[in-house]
């Protein structure tokens, strides 16, 4: 547990070095925001209302989701692994006792935490200037679940992303991986865009059997009041068996991966 | 007892062959073809405790994958292979806190901090003690001389610099293994021969077992009692360094200073020319045939001396790599 420890704090330090560019990626972020605000304004300069959200409520939901955004989407480890595995910078990790997926799932809590604290900040800052509505629920439970399927959804895209990343074992020249396809969907079915539940019914119930609405839109959607307690805890059970069946692949493929890793270089 | 034992070891790469040009790409994209590249072949040796073996070869032999073998980073096709009593490749805990891997041109040190933050974080990863970790640390810095450095950033720091930075790094928790590929690759002369130094002063200090990859053959003579040397996966030879010359030189040097100008092309009956430098000349001959050689020289040449030598080592380890025969 201890070396964890240390890696989080030396990640910590050396994030700092790169300061640059994470204000220049949470800058990206607060554009996000805006974006999306003026796509929806448009929207809502001929109705009022659009599939029962009033603007209010839609602002509300954007600044949430980006901010549970910060927390679940920052995760340097899918930019480095793929790299490190075709290029053999994996061999320093494999003849140490460490645990590769564990060391940067470590070093991806570090990126989070810098990011919440800056998100907090920014929502702030844009919460002065539109003063949308936050509402929350009102029960502590739900909020309470809402927490722990959020957690749930912070393992989930990291196993979604190992998943897609171990592919380079198999194709070292591209090191990207499947993971611009997880990215796509990412932007498309978690509801970073806009609030799932606005999609027809079927296709609604139908993502469900996805892991996607889970890494956003139901932690949110549990926060702001939207979820029953009963279907908070039927969302964060199948949460749980998403994370169940991804963390099985996930060490699957990837132990299937270290037996043909060619550990290149040297 | 020894504490690496390798048996038959046989590692082969799947390499997928590509057609050159675009054709050939999308070709490859539907119908691979693949064929196995025969790295390590069928090699054993077993090493004893504190030993220091030089492990040469030309390049391509299989020095590096047989290393990766040993470390646990590839699985072997076939074969059997011990270190310390575990299988590499199961990378136990316990195993992986016995060994270390230090290669020449790879880096595990953090690049934007200093070379300290990597010892600290090795000192967790390995669980060794405070005060053990204290000890260490300060003899490798002290045998190494880079104090000055400890806080510098890792991307400011000279080849050499890092070099040793790296070694401290790779030896916090005191490996009772160490596998070196190329440890002296890039350095200057000086810095190989301190680098030589620290090598063979851990390995005295410590007693620890140590398998060492060079291409300059100074490391090897300097360092190592026992040489293996591997040629396409296969192994050439295992044993003294002076068993060498025995074994593969079947030749002898005769350096002749004559007193009065020669031609030439008449000492080419005696043997080869190596040089021929008016007055002095160096020919090579069969070994089982030396004294003749020589009797011929003195009574059809006019010599004032006369020597019969025993090769350079790096000639006759150069004659083992090209495979060609110099007498
Ligand atoms: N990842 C890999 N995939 C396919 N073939 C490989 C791979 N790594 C090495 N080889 C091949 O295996 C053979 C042995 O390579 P290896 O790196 O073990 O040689 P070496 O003895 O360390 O050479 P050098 O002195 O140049 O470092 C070479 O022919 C090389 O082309
Ligand atoms: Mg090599």
């Amino acid at each position: 547990m201890r070396k964890y420890l240390t890696v989080f704090a030396i990640d910590w330090q050396n994030q700092f070095i790169y300061r640059l560019n994470f204000v220049l990626w949470r800058f990206r972020n607060i554009l996000r925001v805006l974006m999306t605000y003026f796509l929806w304004s448009t929207i809502f300069s001929v109705q009022t209302s659009v599939f029962g959200y009033t603007r209010e409520q839609i602002m509300a939901y954007l600044l949430l989701v980006i901010f549970l955004y910060g927390f679940v989407g920052s995760s340097p480890s899918n930019d480095n692994i793929g790299g490190e595995v075709s290029s053999g910078a994996l061999n320093n990790f494999l003849t140490k006792p460490i645990g590769y997926l564990r060391y940067w799932f470590t070093r991806d809590l570090s990126s989070k935490l810098l990011n919440v604290i800056f998100a907090v900040g920014e929502i702030f800052l844009l919460w002065l200037i539109f003063r949308p509505p936050l509402v929350f629920s009102s029960q502590p439970a739900v909020i309470l679940i809402g927490i722990l399927m959020l957690v749930s959804a912070v393992i989930i895209f990291y196993l979604l992303g190992k998943l897609a990343l171990a592919s380079v074992f198999w194709a070292p020249e591209n090191t990207w991986g499947f993971m611009f396809v997880v990215l796509v969907l990412m932007e498309m079915l978690t509801g970073l865009i806009f609030p799932l539940d606005i999609l027809p019914r079927s296709a609604f119930t139908a993502l469900q059997f996805t892991p996607f609405p889970y890494l956003l839109y139901f932690p949110l959607a549990a926060f702001i009041g939207r979820l029953s307690p009963l279907e908070a805890v039927r969302l964060l059970f199948q949460s749980l068996v998403w994370l169940g069946i991804l963390f099985y692949l996930v060490k699957r493929v990837w132990s299937a991966g270290y037996k043909v890793y060619s550990a290149s270089g040297g | 007892m020894p504490v690496i034992e390798v048996k038959n070891l046989k590692k082969y790469y799947r390499v997928h062959q590509k057609e050159p040009g675009l054709a050939g790409s999308i070709k490859s994209l539907f119908h691979r073809k693949y064929y196995d590249a025969k790295a390590v072949d069928g090699v054993s040796f077993s090493i004893d405790e504190g030993e220091l073996i030089g492990f040469i070869g030309p390049n391509g032999a299989g020095k590096t994958t047989t290393l990766k073998v040993l470390s646990g980073l590839l699985y072997p096709t076939s074969g059997h292979v011990s270190v310390l009593g575990y299988i590499p490749w199961d990378r136990k805990p316990a195993f992986q806190k016995q060994f270390s891997l230090v290669m020449g041109q790879k880096n595990q040190l953090w690049w934007d901090l200093p070379a300290m933050e990597s010892f600290i974080l090795n000192k967790e990863i390995y669980e060794v003690p405070q005060a053990q970790y204290n000890k260490t640390l300060d003899e490798l810095v002290d045998l190494l001389e880079v104090k000055d450095y400890l806080k510098v950033q890792v991307r400011k720091l000279s080849l050499g610099q890092r070099m040793k930075m790296e070694l401290i790094a790779a030896l916090i928790h005191s490996p009772k293994i160490l596998f070196l590929d190329e440890p002296t690759i890039g350095l200057d002369v000086v810095m190989q021969k301190k680098m030589r130094d620290f090598i063979k002063e851990y390995n005295r200090r410590f007693n620890s077992t140590i398998i060492l990859t060079s291409h300059y053959m100074d490391d090897v003579k300097e360092l190592c009692e026992r040489v293996i040397i591997i040629d396409k996966g296969k192994l050439l030879f295992d044993g003294a360094l002076s068993e060498i010359i025995k074994k593969f030189a079947n030749h002898k040097l005769l350096t002749v200073v004559f007193s009065e100008p020669v031609d030439e092309k008449k000492l080419a009956d005696i043997g080869v020319v190596k040089k021929f430098d008016y007055p002095q000349c160096v020919i090579s001959v069969r070994r089982n045939a030396t004294s003749l050689a020589a009797a011929e020289l003195l009574q059809h040449f006019p010599v004032a001396d006369l020597n019969i030598e025993e090769p350079q080592i790096e000639d006759i380890i150069r004659e083992v790599f090209t495979g060609k025969d110099l007498a």
